[in-house]
């Protein structure tokens, strides 16, 4: 409103005087109708709502829409070429692939989501610790984030889960053989707790070092200070002023979040420490099939443009989103 | 200056020593027992002799406590003595030697290549700010960066050997200046690519707004002549900057590069070492990466003085 009111009332932007009445007599929109108007109209947004929606609803749905369990196999028919009973046709060992590429969704959405909460609660308490808690505080917390961040975030994660993965393993195993508990023969979900746990460690960094950023140039506006000056107490401010403005980028980076955890279980997948074999991940799939890329190529090229195709989507939700939600940042989150 | 120089590097140091730090800590809890491996490569006969499990390890200082053992790690480090792997029994710290080199010609051909293709690039969608060749630049370095390697690597042998017939399998090292190294370049370009035409792109739209550009168009300088003259030379600033970060992207590119293209670099022995989990590996070429990037980072803080005479070397 305050551009409205300082606008010279000179003849020559009347007409912009005359649209700002309208405007302003318009019945006010809060910040997320506004924003989700903006998305809307951004196409490539809208496609990349429209992916990311797919593929939550394949990753719930998955059982009920794929036309064969994804671990089943025909030998007798294996790497063949799409048929009318496998659309996609089967892999190397008889397994339909369109029931893997689903089942690579499933993994996909899920170990992306998973972490990126994780992530974002460490960062959260991590970045508040560093604002709230005094000098200490916050040097520690910024150079556990720059010495995290100074190691290759791949390197990281897969240290961190090849670490950790035969540990795991052993133990579950040793577990089994006590008790026999039918949960742990299947170490088909250990494997995913293992990639969560990498991939929290190399993605809460992003998090902390923005609430903390957040929390503390806010600190220092006048709104914050008013608010102060007339005394509400600091957690009210927290409640009520901080969280609602930091929330944007923090949503945006969360969507750009989601698609580094899904390259990165790929990655993990396709080193062979995230998720194996009979487990459908894109990762493995590239993998196992990499070798004979020249005679087999639908094997690859299928579940690495899925593996494309979901990371762009979900990016393009991503700068949609920070383009309606923070309209003046001009940097993109992605670089 | 010298003064200068030496407190930056001593400022990296304790970067470096909690980046040892994790990377120990992992491998000392990670189930990888150094003392059995010895007895296994030495071809011992008593394997599972307890005594001389324990004499092995009190020689070698296994049965010290964790902080002991850190400090002869950092010790037998800087020393040099960094290891020999699980699989093959190669000296750690020769493999990354012969490796290294590889990687760094390739890394450093596609960096090159990435700032004569993307600065002129980010200028020009800052040029054609919000039209379609704004967007297609902008829109289509992302999608090309947002591609992982080992995606874009089958897909394109696919496309050119299989689809479009215009190469033969390019497989192998044969130096830099070989018709096989075409496309692991490419595909290494396309990581950094974005990140060099968003920061030219911004960088030249921000100074576009300064009081010096409006001057310079003023006096009658040609738009070509502000743009190198005014513009590029203070939106070299924030792509600087952005070196350390590339860096990591051509580290982590390599780790998927090069097995796919049969090139023994540095990339192709870390894949191998993490598919057979050989930990004494996997921490050489953390350690190895990290440093790149801190020294990455300190010559960044060094030359950014020199671009930008704002900044003093002292502050």
């Amino acid at each position: 409103m305050s551009q409205i009111a300082a606008a010279p009332s000179t003849g020559a932007n009347r007409a912009a005087q005359l649209a700002a009445l309208e405007f302003a007599q318009k019945k006010p929109r809060s910040l997320w109708q506004d924003a989700l108007r903006k998305l809307m109209r951004n196409r490539l947004a809208v496609i990349g709502l429209v992916i990311t929606g797919l593929l939550i609803f394949t990753a719930i749905a998955g059982d009920w829409i794929a036309p064969y369990p994804y671990t089943r196999q025909d030998l007798l028919r294996t790497a063949e070429g799409p048929t009318w009973d496998h659309l996609l046709g089967t892999d190397e060992v008889g397994r339909d692939l369109l029931s893997r590429i689903i089942g690579g969704a499933r993994t996909a959405t899920l170990v992306a989501f998973i972490s990126t909460f994780f992530s974002v609660v460490i960062g959260m308490v991590m970045g508040i610790i560093a604002s709230y808690g005094g000098r200490w505080a916050n040097l520690l917390v910024t150079r556990l984030i720059d010495i995290t961040m100074s190691i290759p975030t791949v390197l990281l994660a897969a240290m961190i889960a090849a670490t950790f993965k035969p540990l795991i393993l052993n133990q579950a195993k040793a577990l089994y053989a006590t008790t026999g508990w039918a949960a742990l023969k299947n170490t088909g979900w250990l494997e995913l707790l293992i990639v969560f746990g990498g991939l929290s460690v190399v993605f809460w960094p992003v998090f902390a070092r923005l609430i903390r950023g957040q929390i503390l140039s806010l600190r220092e506006k006048e709104f914050i200070e008013a608010a102060r000056a007339v005394g509400v107490p600091e957690w009210l401010i927290a409640l009520r002023y901080l969280i609602p403005n930091a929330i944007g980028p923090v949503i945006v980076y969360m969507t750009f979040t989601l698609s580094s955890g899904m390259v990165l279980e790929s990655s993990l997948s396709y080193l062979g420490i995230g998720v194996m074999p009979p487990q459908a991940s894109w990762g493995n799939m590239i993998q196992s099939n990499i070798g004979s890329w020249s005679y087999r190529p639908w094997l690859v090229a299928v579940p690495a443009a899925t593996l494309a195709i979901a990371t762009l989507g979900v990016n393009f939700l991503g700068d949609g989103l920070n383009d309606a939600l923070n309209p003046q940042s001009q940097t993109s989150k992605v670089v | 200056m010298f003064k200068y120089l030496t407190g930056r590097f001593i400022l990296a140091i304790p970067t470096l020593l909690a980046v040892m730090l994790i990377v120990f800590t992992l491998t000392y809890i990670s189930p990888f027992d150094p003392v059995k491996l010895m007895l296994l490569q030495n071809e011992v006969r008593q394997q599972d002799d307890p005594e001389l499990i324990a004499r092995i390890r009190r020689q070698y200082g296994y049965d010290q406590p964790y902080v002991t053992q850190f400090v002869n790690y950092i010790t037998r480090t800087v020393q040099g003595n960094w290891g020999i792997s699980i699989n093959g029994q190669r000296d750690i710290l020769k493999a990354v030697m012969a490796t290294l080199p590889i990687s760094a010609q390739l890394g450093l051909a596609a960096a090159l290549i990435t700032a004569l293709i993307g600065i002129p690039l980010g200028a020009l969608a800052a040029l054609k700010q919000n039209s379609w060749l704004d967007y297609f630049i902008v829109g289509g370095t992302l999608v090309l960066r947002t591609i992982p390697v080992y995606v874009m690597g089958p897909l394109m042998l696919i496309l050119f050997v299989l689809v479009l017939h215009w190469m033969k399998v390019p497989r192998g090292w044969n130096g830099l200046f070989n018709s096989q190294t075409t496309l692991p370049i490419i595909i290494l370009t396309f990581g950094p690519l974005a990140v060099v035409v968003r920061q030219t792109r911004q960088a030249v739209l921000e100074v576009f707004s300064q009081d010096y550009v409006r001057t310079a168009k003023a006096k009658g300088l040609s738009t070509y002549a502000t743009l190198v003259r005014h513009i590029l030379r203070n939106a070299l600033i924030p792509v600087v900057t952005a070196l350390g970060f590339i860096t990591e992207g051509l580290i982590a590119s390599s780790v998927f590069l090069d097995n796919i293209f049969a090139i023994p670099g540095f990339g192709s022995l870390s894949e191998n070492a993490f598919r057979q989990l050989d930990y004494p590996v996997i921490l050489g070429i953390t350690l190895v990466s990290s440093i790149l990037i801190i020294l990455t980072n300190t010559l960044v803080d060094l030359i950014y003085p020199f671009l930008d005479p704002r900044v003093t070397l002292e502050s």
